[in-house]
């Protein structure tokens, strides 16, 4: 079917080469790089083939043990954001798509006017708030604010999941006496599990990735690792290049495995989210 | 159904996350905004001073330029490509899930790294494609001194990092046009061009409205890129709204002033969203009948 002169398939084929490389060739040059020795960081032109060397993350290892602490809090905040998430969502969604009056309607479009505000401005408030509560520089600040800032597009999401699943299933569960609990348990959650596994992984990336709340919000203790990564760039005694590529490709890895393991979900929740939403 | 009290305890979470986390605070910062205070101080009431003060504020108006300048370029440099690179995957390429898997590889990238990256190929002297540039014979990138070098560099990592999001939105719009308006096309013998203006883009139209307000919104509130690379420096020339809010709150310990930066960032923001809040609500409201 394919009648393309010659030279239109070929302009395709440039045009797809340079797509790929500007997604890709930034962080592959990143990864060769942090398994490069020293001298060869910045060799021009690069080269892409070496003999690799461990060296930079041994070097990480040894000199800023503190990233594979930052590493363990990221989890852990990213984790219990996700819980939080998704459970709060789930039982939200749920209500949105099958319940309506004019209450509930009210708190949907102010979940959607709110999703809207720019973090930086509850920094303001919170701050000193976090102090006084004694919970700054806590893990748990940092679960509650990631979550807040993703459970309104993620309860919309979940309520456009489970618009889809037939309303007659959990009628027919409730008209035979089941109660929410159980219609939950057993029809709404095994029909929407791709919708969590999509609410999931904004979520955990988002929360994974996040820099600006971090910056603000935590100093030693639950300390993040894309913030130990911005703090080996802005090193004052100069930066060690090979060890940053390092700490950066032991961030990335993990996340970038996980959403191209689930890259239909995220596709899925995407256009759900934001095209009906 | 009827929506009983159970019902009403189920969106409880969400609605509370929401509104102890945003929502109030987000009045208190319109307190705050009116009076003039520090950390230990007490708040004493000025009125809209602080608002005039910004207002006359040159630094004021040039990290609003410089937002406004980045925002719409990273806007509609992304949309321009996304509409391209959809179109091509539209058309069939090979690998079709390897190639979006390599497409959406950004979408999982922090700022932080973005910036380590591009900076490892930008660096003044020693990186790729500054040293590409020099021995091609073109002028040098020099972004820590050059305003204008540095708010490109700005709007490419914001481009880099957020094609893959306005990318899947249009794609899969793209992907929901039904094959017969194309047969249709192409029996009234419909050359590419028109096909792509009078079927393909008014079709992507909602979609494209949809991805430009997501991105405006979210482009505006533009901070890590700025603060990693340049602070907003040399001499607060590449300056943005969010960097300058926080050097006022956390860093000259300005409260009232931050506070009233911050709504005029949050109004900004919500006139921006204002076409898309209206239509939600109107919708909601059909529902309900």
């Amino acid at each position: 079917m394919n009648r393309r002169p010659w030279w239109v398939s070929g302009l395709r084929y440039v045009a797809l080469a340079a797509v790929l490389l500007w997604s890709g060739f930034p962080i592959l040059l990143m990864i060769l790089a942090s398994l490069k020795p020293d001298r060869e960081i910045f060799r021009f032109p690069p080269s892409f083939i070496f003999r690799p060397t461990l060296a930079n993350y041994v070097e990480l290892f040894t000199s800023r043990p503190a990233f594979f602490d930052a590493l363990l809090n990221s989890l852990i905040i990213t984790v219990g954001a996700t819980v939080l998430t998704v459970v709060s969502s789930t039982l939200a969604g749920y209500v949105y798509s099958r319940y309506r009056n004019t209450a509930l309607a009210g708190t949907a479009f102010f979940m959607i006017v709110i999703r809207m505000l720019p973090p930086i401005i509850i920094t303001l408030p919170l701050f000193p708030a976090v102090n006084a509560l004694g919970l700054q520089d806590t893990h748990l600040v940092l679960i509650v604010l990631y979550a807040t800032f993703f459970v309104s597009l993620n309860s919309w999401i979940m309520k456009a999941f489970i618009d889809q699943i037939p309303r007659e299933l959990d009628e027919a569960a409730i008209v035979d006496g089941a109660s929410t609990v159980k219609v939950l348990r057993y029809v709404i959650v095994p029909l929407s599990v791709q919708g969590m596994i999509a609410t999931a992984t904004f979520v955990f990336v988002f929360s994974w990735n996040e820099f600006l709340f971090a910056f603000i919000f935590t100093t030693s203790n639950a300390k993040t690792a894309p913030l130990v990564i911005s703090e080996m760039l802005s090193s004052l005694a100069g930066i060690d290049w090979g060890v940053l590529f390092a700490a950066a490709t032991l961030q990335f890895i993990p996340i970038v495995v996980l959403v191209i393991l689930l890259q239909r979900f995220v596709v899925a929740g995407l256009t759900v989210g934001s095209v009906k939403g | 159904m009827p929506v009983r009290f159970f019902h009403y305890l189920m969106v409880a979470p969400v609605q509370l996350l929401l509104l102890v986390i945003i929502g109030v605070p987000s009045l208190f910062v319109l307190w705050q905004g009116l009076t003039e205070f520090s950390y230990g101080q007490e708040a004493v009431f000025v009125g809209l001073d602080n608002y005039r003060n910004i207002l006359a504020d040159r630094a004021f108006w040039r990290a609003f330029t410089n937002t406004f300048i980045i925002v719409n370029a990273v806007v509609y440099v992304e949309l321009a490509a996304a509409i391209g690179v959809s179109l091509l995957f539209a058309g069939g390429v090979p690998l079709r899930r390897l190639m979006i898997a390599i497409l959406l590889v950004p979408y999982a990238v922090n700022e932080v790294t973005a910036v380590v990256m591009w900076r490892f190929m930008l660096e003044p002297n020693v990186g790729m494609i500054t040293q590409l540039l020099e021995t091609v014979g073109l002028p040098s990138l020099n972004w820590p001194i050059d305003r204008w070098h540095a708010l490109t560099v700005i709007v490419l990592l914001s481009v880099w990092l957020h094609l893959p999001f306005t990318t899947i939105i249009i794609y899969t719009a793209r992907l929901s046009i039904p094959q017969e308006l194309y047969e249709a096309a192409r029996t009234d013998g419909a050359s590419g061009w028109q096909t792509f203006f009078y079927v393909t883009f008014p079709m992507l139209i909602p979609a494209i409205l949809i991805a430009l307000l997501f991105r405006y919104v979210f482009a505006f509130r533009i901070f890590g890129e700025v603060w990693l690379l340049t602070r907003g420096g040399p001499a607060g020339s590449t300056e943005v709204l969010a960097t300058y809010l926080y050097r006022h709150s956390f860093r000259y310990l300005e409260l009232g002033k931050a506070s009233a930066i911050g709504w005029v960032m949050l109004v900004t923001t919500l006139l921006m969203a204002m076409p898309y809040l209206r239509q939600v609500y109107k919708r909601m409201l059909s529902q309900n009948e």
